[in-house]
């Protein structure tokens, strides 16, 4: 499963696409509003579920190596955070869902294992 | 009137001194100055410097420069009741003037020498084509001096080298959540682009972020160094303060000192020094109450044997 195929599956509004979305495997999933716990986090190919829209989120993202970014709860990422995102080539969506909605409809999608 | 400094070229900057001898009279003086004839009467010129905010008013015909008329004229023309008299009976008739082509150096040399606040300009056909004053002349050098600020700047930030070696110092200030973290970003894109295996540049990304929003929390501000060879990434992190009073305790996972505030912008979780410990190959600190924190984290790009100390 890649980036992409997340956005059918939250019924997400894409904010920045990124050059890698398409292409990058989704094997994980980290939760988390606090950074210092998605910097403790020994995964690789996850993406990130928050409802922290600040700058530090996506420098996190982008220092972890997360595959991607997503806001929940129907969060607009404020001006700022959507230039950082692009710069740094995170790619970023929105969804109306809660932190868990959306980690248990992330769950099942990588349980059905679309291949990458 | 605030004197200018000695900008004389053996007590100056390379740089200031390069800005005032390129730069001349024509680019810094006010062009189409108010002038006022030599027959104005006096009563004109007050309102002319009320309304305009000026306090010299050049006496000029057709470009030719008769004179200058001050405030201090001005002033003696009130006190003595002459509001009604012409210009040319008030005027200061022996008027230094500046020339347009003259590097700005002599204008500041003028105005040193001279405790006028405006010299009139003249072309090289002696006819007013403008008015020099020390703001004018403030203005152009701090403008010009930004610039050079920028170039210097910007050579610094795109000084590149071929390798992977690489020696730079970045500065954080407290609280500064806006830039904190542009310097592991930086660090990290170093190292991608140089091609470092992915698990490695996650573990510098960490080691080198949590130290450095460590230091935007709960330091006064201070500096992030780093020294990048073939073999290893080292970090050198220095704040002027506070310190830390137990750094066992601060090396416990979930001991913090932080804020609602910060918490609520997903920091000081009490987990950054013992992760970034947690990644490092080297790791080292020490910290003085009322002095500062300095801490060394050091990632082998070689597989090289681990070794880990903690504090001195």
């Amino acid at each position: 499963m890649t980036f992409a195929d997340l956005i059918p599956t939250l019924h997400a509004t894409v904010f920045v696409s990124g050059s890698e979305m398409e292409t990058r495997p989704v094997q994980h999933v980290i939760a988390s509003d606090l950074m210092s716990d998605v910097l403790v986090a020994h995964l690789d190919d996850f993406v990130l579920v928050t409802s922290l829209a600040s700058d530090q989120m996506i420098r996190t993202a982008d220092l972890v190596g997360a595959t991607g970014v997503i806001l929940v709860n129907d969060k607009h990422p404020p001006a700022g955070l959507t230039r950082l995102a692009k710069d740094l080539d995170i790619p970023l969506l929105g969804t109306a869902l809660t932190k868990f909605a959306a980690c248990l409809a992330i769950g099942k999608a990588l349980e059905k294992g679309t291949p990458v | 009137m605030n004197r200018l400094p000695d900008l004389s070229p053996d007590k100056s900057p390379l740089t200031l001194v390069e800005v005032i001898y390129s730069t001349t009279i024509r680019e810094v003086m006010s062009t189409d100055p108010i002038t006022v004839e030599r027959n104005t009467p006096m009563s004109t010129v007050q309102q002319l410097m009320r309304d305009q905010g000026i306090s010299g008013l050049p006496v000029a015909e057709q470009g030719r420069l008769f004179g200058i008329v001050s405030v201090q004229d001005l002033i003696e023309a009130l006190q003595q009741g002459k509001l009604n008299v012409a210009v040319s009976n008030c005027m200061t008739e022996r008027v230094v003037t500046l020339e347009e082509d003259m590097p700005l150096s002599m204008a500041i040399s003028t105005f040193s020498k001279y405790r006028f606040g405006r010299f009139p300009v003249l072309n090289a056909a002696q006819r007013l084509t403008g008015i020099i004053s020390v703001r004018d002349i403030n203005v152009t050098l701090v403008n010009r001096l930004l610039q050079q600020v920028s170039k210097f700047e910007s050579m610094f930030d795109s000084e590149v080298t071929p390798g992977i070696e690489l020696n730079r110092v970045f500065h954080t200030r407290q609280h500064d959540f806006e830039n904190g973290g542009k310097a592991s970003t930086t660090i990290k894109k170093h190292l991608v682009d140089h091609h470092v295996d992915r698990s490695l540049v996650k573990r510098v990304a960490i080691a080198s972020y949590e130290l450095e929003m460590n230091q935007v929390v709960h330091s006064i501000g201070g500096t992030i160094s780093y020294r990048i060879t073939p073999e290893a990434v080292e970090i050198l992190v220095q704040d002027r303060g506070p310190g830390i009073e137990n750094v066992d305790q601060a090396l416990t996972e979930g001991f913090t000192t932080a804020n609602e505030w910060i918490k609520s912008l997903g920091f000081g979780a009490g987990l950054g020094l013992p992760n970034a410990k947690r990644v490092s190959d080297i790791f080292f600190i020490h910290s003085e109450p009322g002095v500062g924190t300095t801490v060394k984290a050091v990632v082998y790009l070689q597989p090289k044997k681990e070794e880990k100390h903690e504090t001195e």
